[in-house]
């Protein structure tokens, strides 16, 4: 199987590059069995992906340590879960399955739009299929996932400890869909480009995958923070590094997309700033790959000693010189008669949204790529960390917040004062009670106390907009409160499912927020010493170790200390915290000590303990940190999942064409009155 | 023209063929190649630390030297200032984050002694900049070319503010000039593009709502 699984990579490689030809030549030529045989060519690629990819995991499954990738990143004492997940851990698995992926989302796209799109199509199968003969051509040449050693090793290396976690095994798959899944909009938007049919053919594909994108990216994102969060024992989840970043960039552009395309859809507008939104996520998704795998940029994250970074760099500036060059040259095709009767509507608020989310995304890339500069430009090594990401980031986030409450409020068009006061005044009021209440209740942290006047206002929003479409609902049918929220919800799922999404955001803010009131100290601690502290609500801690102890297991050594916690004098239990030390069927130590942090989680604050080391045998030196809120990072991002799964989740019946983005709309008629739409 | 059949038969000639090159240019690379079980190549550590990264910062103590600042204010300025140990964290972060390294709390012993000796936190940030150079910093200083860093930021969003200005008032104007010409048009709804109600729903609805809001 295992030689199946290479020989089918090369297959493949042929594969694409036929796939590839005909299609483009098939699509310039017009000739039919051309484009035929190019859609053929794809769907013969990615069955030839899956058996390379059955061979790799054939290899792992079987522990063949004859097999480089194999013996460089599972041992023989390794749980299965993780040896089926070292598939994507390593540089050349994660070639394979960034291939693997998208060649199931090339087959889908290709096969659903064929018959619809059928100008598109072949400029698209042509596209994709370029892509896909990249990423398998730097599997087949620079890292090769079959590459055999010559000798057979008695076990192999393992896999990093702290990459032995659920989050981990799903964090990069997850980010990865994300990532290929920009690769159809760009295949989309390129077949557009190359036909100059630029009207609305190629919204609607690009639409839902950029939702496949953005949904999937918020779900690595997510699990990827929590993962640092409980696997690297910092007590943080985010740090700016970047390849955090660069997963955070894509999704910053996607989700300026998925906002401007509906002016798009509404009024014709922005057709050329969606199509350079399409373009850029998947140059950001690239750009993202390139950071993490060619180590010019420093990275907690990076793929050590790589060989494909001058691939990556040369496929990046390639797709965006063909990308301008597109662009470009069919400048005229994308102009729209843009009309736009006031700066306070909400085409307008959608674009300082846009604006916003650019503006994040220019300062987290300037940001990242700033080291590489200075170092080009004076000769200077320097670090670009959180200071100067949250200096930059925290008052353009407070802005986007903002827009967040201000964009589904107003109306299309133009907002009368009316319209304003109406739609405006109760949130307003609910996020100045907030913001008065975190006062009184002595915040006086400024952006914090900003943030959650901001998170009252948004919440006032969202809760006003389903509230007056419930009663509306049950207005006219009669429904019950239940019966109303769910046939609102089901009815219109993609304005509903945004503001689900926008709910999350806010949990988000208000956690970030929180972590402005964080507390953090060294202590060390003897067997049966306390050490009292206060956490940011004024309660006062008693932690009394329990000791430390040590113990041996077949794959590890472990040193572990446990507090027992009391809070205002009741006792809450024991909170350990371990450090282990992985070891090889020879008992010596693989990689470096890990970190198992305690943490005691609540909806007002985790209490995060990290044993940072041992003296005297009987002396644990401990972090105690207490972290408020952060239980609602995970909240809200579950809360966005769940949006973004009712915005995907397809119309079981469309009786109104969808026809906005051709409206004609006379300029004298100005809609200032709201209507919660799909009730 | 190839036929189909006898495409694939070619294609999976040549990737044997392609295989068996690739085999044979491994197995030269091989030869002479020193065994060892110990394979570390393409592997994704979290980091390789420098352990010998760490150089003295230190400086004679102040007249009547007392400490600086606090021990919060301490550890706050420790997050200024970069670990040299290979990780992307700062000093504070990584010596309370995972014992294995020894670089961080050999700085963080030099930062507690220029407390201790009575330097303030601009000048325990300089003392480090002389040692180390620019990378003992988080953060880009606010002078020079590093100034760039902060300011092209705020730069691209007012230009970018000032584009989006600009295209929205061109709209606006053409928006009233078409306004001056006609006041017939097809009539927008703002929800057709999103939903699946009928415009008798949606007229109903509209009613309902606006009964609401009257109340």
């Amino acid at each position: 199987m295992i030689l199946i699984g290479e020989l089918s990579l090369w297959v493949a490689l042929l594969m694409a590059a036929w796939s590839m030809t005909v299609s483009f030549a098939g699509a310039s030529m017009r000739r039919d069995e051309l484009v035929d045989s190019g859609v053929r060519g794809l769907y013969v690629t990615f069955a030839m992906v899956v058996l390379a990819s059955a061979g790799l995991w054939t290899a792992l499954l079987t522990r063949d340590f004859s097999v480089e990738y194999v013996a460089s990143h599972i041992s023989s004492t390794m749980p299965s879960v993780y040896v089926f997940t070292a598939f994507w851990s390593g540089q050349a698995g994660s070639l394979l399955f960034w291939a693997l992926i998208l060649g199931m989302y090339s087959t889908i796209a290709i096969a659903s739009s064929r018959q619809r799109n059928r100008e598109l199509t072949p400029w698209a199968t042509g596209t994709l299929a370029a892509v896909l003969l990249f990423f398998i051509a730097t599997a087949c040449f620079r890292a090769n996932p079959f590459t055999r050693l010559d000798f057979m090793p008695v076990d192999g290396r393992g896999m990093n400890p702290q990459l032995q976690n659920p989050g981990m095994a799903l964090h990069p798959p997850n980010l990865y869909l994300g990532y290929v899944a920009t690769a159809i909009p760009f295949a989309f938007a390129i077949a557009a480009l190359f036909t100059r049919r630029l009207d609305a053919e190629w919204l609607g594909v690009v639409r839902r995958w950029a939702l496949v994108t953005w949904f999937f990216l918020t779900i690595g994102i997510v699990l990827g923070m929590w993962w640092a969060y409980v696997e690297l024992g910092w007590g943080g989840y985010w740090a700016w590094d970047p390849v955090e970043n660069s997963s955070f960039l894509p999704w910053l552009t996607t989700t300026a997309f998925l906002h401007s395309i509906m002016i798009q859809e509404k009024r014709g507008m922005l057709r050329k700033w969606n199509v350079v939104l399409v373009v850029l996520s998947f140059l950001l998704a690239i750009f993202g790959t390139f950071i993490t795998r060619s180590g010019v940029i420093e990275s907690v994250h990076s793929f050590t000693q790589s060989p494909v970074g001058p691939w990556f760099a040369t496929f990046f500036f390639v797709a965006t010189g063909i990308s301008i060059y597109l662009i470009a040259t069919r400048l005229k095709h994308l102009e729209a008669k843009a009309e736009l009767e006031s700066m306070v509507s909400r085409e307008a608020a959608f674009l300082y949204n846009n604006l916003v989310l650019i503006g994040i995304a220019f300062a987290v890339m300037w940001g990242t790529i700033f080291p590489i500069v200075s170092e080009w430009w004076s000769n200077t090594k320097i670090t670009v960390g959180p200071p100067f990401f949250n200096t930059v980031n925290i008052p353009l986030g407070l802005f986007l917040l903002l827009l967040t409450g201000v964009g589904p409020l107003i109306a299309w068009r133009k907002a009368s004062v009316s319209n304003l006061k109406r739609q405006f005044l109760s949130p307003a009021i609910f996020g100045l009670i907030v913001g008065a209440a975190m006062l009184a209740a002595g915040m006086r942290n400024f952006y914090a106390v900003v943030c959650y006047i901001l998170c009252g206002f948004v919440t006032g929003t969202i809760v006003q907009e389903f509230y007056k479409g419930m009663r509306a609902r049950q207005s006219i049918h009669q429904e019950s409160l239940f019966t109303a929220f769910a046939r609102l919800v089901g009815r219109n799922r993609r304005r509903y499912g945004g503001y689900i999404v926008h709910a999350g955001i806010v949990m988000l803010f208000a956690a970030f927020a929180g972590l402005a009131f964080k507390i953090d100290v060294d202590v060390s601690l003897k067997t049966g010493e306390t050490h009292e502290m206060k956490d940011p609500y004024g309660h006062t801690w008693k932690f009394v170790s329990q000791g430390v102890s040590t113990s041996d297991r077949p794959d590890r050594n472990v040193i572990a200390v446990g507090l027992e916690a009391f809070r205002d004098g009741k006792r809450l239990g024991i909170i350990t915290s371990e450090k282990r030390q992985y070891l090889d069927a020879q008992r010596q130590p693989l990689f470096e000590p890990s970190t198992e942090a305690g943490i005691r989680t609540t909806a007002r604050q985790d209490v995060y303990v990290v044993l940072a080391g041992v003296r005297d045998k009987d002396t644990a030196e401990l972090r105690v940190n207490f972290n408020p809120l952060v239980m609602w990072v995970w909240v809200g991002g579950f809360l966005m999942m769940i949006g973004g799964m009712v915005v995907m989740w397809p119309q079981a019946e469309r009786r109104a064409p969808q026809a906005g983005y051709v409206a004609v709309m006379p300029s004298a008629q100005v809609v200032t009155e709201r209507v919660p739409a799909g009730v | 023209m190839i036929s189909r059949r006898e495409f694939v038969a070619r294609a999976t000639t040549g990737s044997a063929a392609l295989l068996v090159m690739s085999h044979t240019s491994r197995a030269q690379q091989a030869r002479g190649m020193v065994h060892d079980s110990t394979i570390v190549k393409d592997s994704s550590n979290l980091f390789a630390m420098d352990q010998g990264a760490a150089l003295p910062v230190r400086l004679p103590p102040k007249p009547d030297a007392k400490p600086s600042m606090t021990p919060r204010e301490r550890d706050d300025l420790e997050h200024h200032i970069h670990c040299q140990c290979g990780c992307t964290l700062d000093i504070f972060t990584c010596r309370t984050t995972d014992f294995s390294c020894q670089v961080s709390p050999a700085m963080h012993r030099d930062v507690v002694a220029l407390v201790e000796g009575g330097y303030s936190a601009q000048e325990i940030i300089d003392a480090f900049t002389n040692v180390y150079g620019e990378r003992a910093l988080m953060a880009p200083r606010k002078s020079g070319f590093q100034l760039l860093a902060w300011v092209l930021p705020g730069f691209a969003v007012i230009v970018g503010g000032s584009a989006l200005a600009m295209l929205l008032k061109r709209w606006g104007t053409r928006s009233r000039d078409r306004a001056a010409r006609s006041t017939t048009g097809a009539q927008f709804s703002a929800t057709r593009g999103h939903t699946d109600a009928t415009a008798e729903e949606l007229a109903e609805l509209e009613a309902a709502v606006r009964r609401d809001d009257d109340k």
